[in-house]
C-alpha cells in the first residue's frame, strides 16, 4: 500500500515537472500556472464544490472501466453508454411528470437503463455471434454519437432553439443544490461505495475478479463465465449511463450538443492510471477533475490556454503508469539481486 | 452512370486514409505490438499537414511535416511501450487523448481558433490527371483525377506486402511478433524490430492524416480523424494483417462512406448515413467471427 502511494506520488511529481518544462518552453511561468491551477480547483468553498461536481462524469465511467477491465471484459463503450444514458434521462424528463422525490430516482434509473441497453447490445453480439466486445463497443460509441445527434436535431429538438438541443426537462427532475454542492455528488459517492462493496465483498464481485485474473481457474471453480460476462457488461453500462443522466439532471437540464465531451475517455484513462482499483479510481477522478476545473481559472489569470490541461492529463497518465511499472520491476530486480547475493554467501 | 462513378470515387477517397493507417498498423500487428495509436497519429498528421501547408504554401512540406508529427507520436510510443515497458494498450489510449489535446491546444495557440481552421492559403495535395487514359469512358473517369495520395496508398499497399513477406526485414518483423525470444537469441533485438514497426506506422499514418486535411477536405477540424484509426484497427484484425486484405476491407469501408453520401440524396438524415461505415464494421466483424467459429469446429 505504501509502495503504491509512493509510486503514484513519484509519477505525479515527474509528470508535473515535465509539464513545467513544457510551459517554460512556451514562455509561461510554470509556478504561477500551477498555483492558479490548484487555487481555482481545490482551495476555497466554490472551487472545491465545482471540482467535486465535475468529478462525477469522470468517476462514474472510470468505475465502469475499472470494474470491466478487472473482470477481463474489454468494455470501451463508456462514451456511447454515457450519451445514451443522458438521452434516456432527457426523454424521460421531457414526458414524465412526477413529484421530485419520485422523478429523480426514476430519471436516474432510466439513465442506467439507457447505458445498460447500449452495453447489452455489445454483450448480446458477443454471446450470440462471438463478436469481440472490444471493437463492437468502439463502433457503438460512434453510432450512439450520431444517434443522439439525430435525436436532438429531429424528434426532440427544442423548437425555440437555433442549434440542436432538447427543451429543458421537467424541473421536478432537476437535482437540488445545497449552496454550491450539487446533489449529483451524493449519487457519485453512493455509486463508489456500492460498487466497492459489490466488487470486493459480494460473491458476484469475487467471481468477476477471479474471472479477470484467470478464466480457467474461475471456470473450474464453478463460475458461470458467460453469465458473469453479461452481468459485468450490464453493470458497467449502467454506471456509464448514470453519469450521462446526472450530467443532464445536474447541469444544463437538457441534452445539448457535445454533452458527452471527453468525459468517458477521461474516465477510461483514470481507471487505467488507477490500475483498476475502485478507490484509486475515485481519488484520481478527483485529481483529474481538479486539473480540468482549475484550468479555466488558470486561463483567466495566466493567459495559458485551458486546453493545456488535456496535454497535462495525457502526460500524467503516461508517466504515472510508466513509473509504476518501471519502479515495480526495479524493486523486483533489487529483491532478486539481494536473494542472489544471499544464496552465494 | 454518374451515380456509379460518384460512388466509386467516394469509395476510393473514403478508403485512402483508412488504408494508409491500417497498413501502418499491419507492421505493428506483425511485430506483435498491440498498437491502437493510429487514431492519434492520423489526427496529428492532419494537423501538421495543415500547419506546414498554410505557412509555407507548399503541400509537400505539409505532407513532410505531417509525417514528422506522426513520427513524434511513434517515438513517444517507443519510449513508453518498448523502452519503459509500459502497457501498450495504456500507451495507445493515452497517446490518442494526447493527440486530441495537443492538436486542440495548438489550434488555439497557433491559429487562434476553436473548432475548425480553414483558409484559402492552405495548399491541397494535387490531383493527378492521366492525359491519355482520361479519355476512356468509365475507367478513365475513375483512374484520372484521383488525389496523389490515393496512388501513394496503392504503392504503399504493394510495398508493404513485399516488405513483410519477401524481405529479410519482413521475416525479422514477423519473427518479433511470433517468437521474440527466439529472435533475440539469434542476434536480432526484437525491441529494435518493434521500434521499426512503430516508425513505419508513424510514416504511413502521417500520410493518411495529410490526406484527411489536404486531400479529403482542405481544413483542420478538432478530432477530425473521427474514429478512422479505430476502423483501421478493425480492418487489420478482420484480415489478420494481410496488406492485400486490408486494401479490400478499406475499400469496403470507403464504399459504405460513399453509400452514406448517396443515401443523403434520398432524404435519409445525415446522422444515419454517417453511421453506415461503423455499422459496416460490425457486419464485417460478424462474418469474421462466424468464419473463425467454423474453422474452430472443423
Amino acid at each position: 500500500m505504501r509502495q503504491k502511494l509512493f509510486n503514484a506520488l513519484i509519477g505525479i511529481l515527474i509528470a508535473l515537472l515535465l509539464g513545467a518544462i513544457l510551459l517554460l518552453l512556451q514562455g509561461y511561468d510554470p509556478l504561477a500556472t500551477y498555483e492558479s491551477l490548484f487555487r481555482y480547483s481545490l482551495f476555497g468553498y466554490y472551487p472545491f464544490a465545482t471540482t467535486l461536481r465535475n468529478a462525477v462524469p469522470l468517476v462514474l465511467p472510470g468505475l465502469s472501466a475499472a470494474i470491466a477491465f478487472a473482470s477481463g471484459v474489454v468494455n470501451l463503450g463508456q462514451p456511447g453508454q454515457l450519451v445514451m444514458g443522458a438521452l434516456f434521462a432527457t426523454v424521460g424528463g421531457l414526458y414524465l411528470d412526477l413529484p421530485p422525490g419520485l422523478m429523480i430516482p426514476v430519471l436516474a434509473l432510466l439513465a442506467m437503463l439507457g447505458g445498460m441497453l447500449w452495453a447489452g447490445i455489445a454483450a448480446l453480439l458477443r454471446r450470440l455471434f462471438d463478436m469481440s466486445e472490444f471493437i463492437v463497443t468502439l463502433m457503438l460509441n460512434m453510432i450512439a454519437d450520431y444517434f443522439t445527434a439525430w435525436a436532438i436535431t429531429a424528434p426532440f429538438k427544442d423548437p425555440a432553439a437555433f442549434s440542436p438541443m432538447t427543451p429543458q426537462i421537467n424541473p421536478n427532475g432537476w437535482l437540488p443544490k445545497w449552496g454550491e454542492f450539487n446533489t449529483m455528488i451524493l449519487f457519485m459517492l453512493a455509486a463508489v461505495i456500492l460498487a466497492w462493496f459489490i466488487f470486493n465483498r459480494w460473491k458476484a464481485g469475487y467471481e468477476w475478479r477471479i474471472t479477470g485474473q484467470n478464466v480457467l481457474f474461475a471456470r473450474l471453480g464453478g463460475c458461470n463465465i458467460n453469465r458473469n460476462f453479461v452481468a459485468v457488461m450490464l453493470v458497467t453500462g449502467a454506471l456509464a449511463g448514470l453519469a450521462g443522466g446526472l450530467v443532464v439532471m445536474g447541469g444544463p437540464h437538457r441534452f445539448i450538443r457535445g454533452l458527452g465531451a471527453n468525459y468517458a475517455w477521461d474516465g477510461v484513462m483514470i481507471a487505467i492510471v488507477a490500475n483498476n482499483g475502485l478507490i484509486a479510481t475515485f481519488l484520481y477522478g478527483l485529481f483529474f477533475s481538479a486539473i480540468q476545473t482549475g484550468a479555466l481559472g488558470m486561463e483567466l489569470i495566466t493567459n495559458v490556454p485551458n486546453e493545456i490541461s488535456q496535454v497535462l492529463q495525457a502526460l500524467l497518465v503516461l508517466v504515472i503508469v510508466a513509473s509504476r511499472e518501471y519502479l515495480n520491476t526495479a524493486v523486483e530486480q533489487l529483491a532478486a539481486r539481494r536473494r542472489a547475493r544471499e544464496a552465494r554467501t | 452512370m454518374k451515380i456509379l462513378i460518384g460512388l466509386i470515387n467516394g469509395m476510393i477517397s473514403g478508403a485512402t486514409p483508412i488504408l494508409l493507417a491500417a497498413l501502418g498498423g499491419a507492421y505493428t500487428y506483425y511485430a506483435g505490438v498491440f498498437n491502437i495509436a493510429m487514431e492519434g497519429m492520423l489526427l496529428t498528421g492532419a494537423f501538421f499537414a495543415v500547419l506546414g501547408s498554410y505557412y509555407t504554401g507548399s503541400w509537400l512540406i505539409g505532407v513532410l511535416l505531417a509525417v514528422a508529427g506522426a513520427l513524434l507520436l511513434s517515438l513517444i510510443f517507443i519510449l513508453f511501450a518498448v523502452v519503459l515497458k509500459t502497457d501498450e494498450f495504456v500507451t495507445g489510449i493515452a497517446l490518442n487523448l494526447f493527440a486530441v489535446g495537443a492538436t486542440t491546444y495548438m489550434l488555439r495557440k497557433i491559429f487562434s481558433v476553436k473548432g475548425v481552421f480553414s483558409n484559402p492559403a492552405i495548399q491541397p495535395i494535387p490531383s493527378i490527371r492521366l492525359p491519355l487514359i482520361e479519355n476512356i469512358p468509365l475507367v478513365g473517369e475513375i483512374l484520372s483525377g484521383q488525389n496523389l495520395m490515393v496512388w501513394v496508398a496503392v504503392v504503399a499497399t504493394l510495398l508493404t506486402y513485399y516488405l513483410i513477406f519477401q524481405t529479410r526485414f519482413g521475416l525479422r518483423l514477423r519473427a518479433a511478433g511470433y517468437n521474440p525470444a527466439r529472435l533475440d537469441s539469434s542476434g536480432v533485438p526484437s525491441n529494435r524490430m518493434r521500434a521499426l514497426s512503430l516508425l513505419s506506422c508513424g510514416v504511413l499514418c502521417g500520410l493518411g492524416g495529410a490526406f484527411l486535411s489536404l486531400g479529403y477536405v482542405n481544413l483542420f477540424a478538432e478530432n477530425m480523424s473521427a474514429g478512422r484509426g479505430w476502423i483501421s484497427l478493425a480492418a487489420i484484425i478482420l484480415v489478420n494483417g494481410n496488406p492485400l486484405g486490408i486494401a479490400l476491407i478499406s475499400l469496403l469501408f470507403g464504399f459504405s462512406d460513399g453509400l452514406g453520401l448517396l443515401l443523403q440524396g434520398y432524404r435519409v438524415p445525415a446522422q444515419f448515413t454517417a453511421m453506415v461505415p461503423y455499422v459496416a464494421t460490425l457486419i464485417a466483424l460478424y462474418f469474421y467471427a462466424a468464419r473463425k467459429r467454423r474453422l474452430k469446429s472443423a
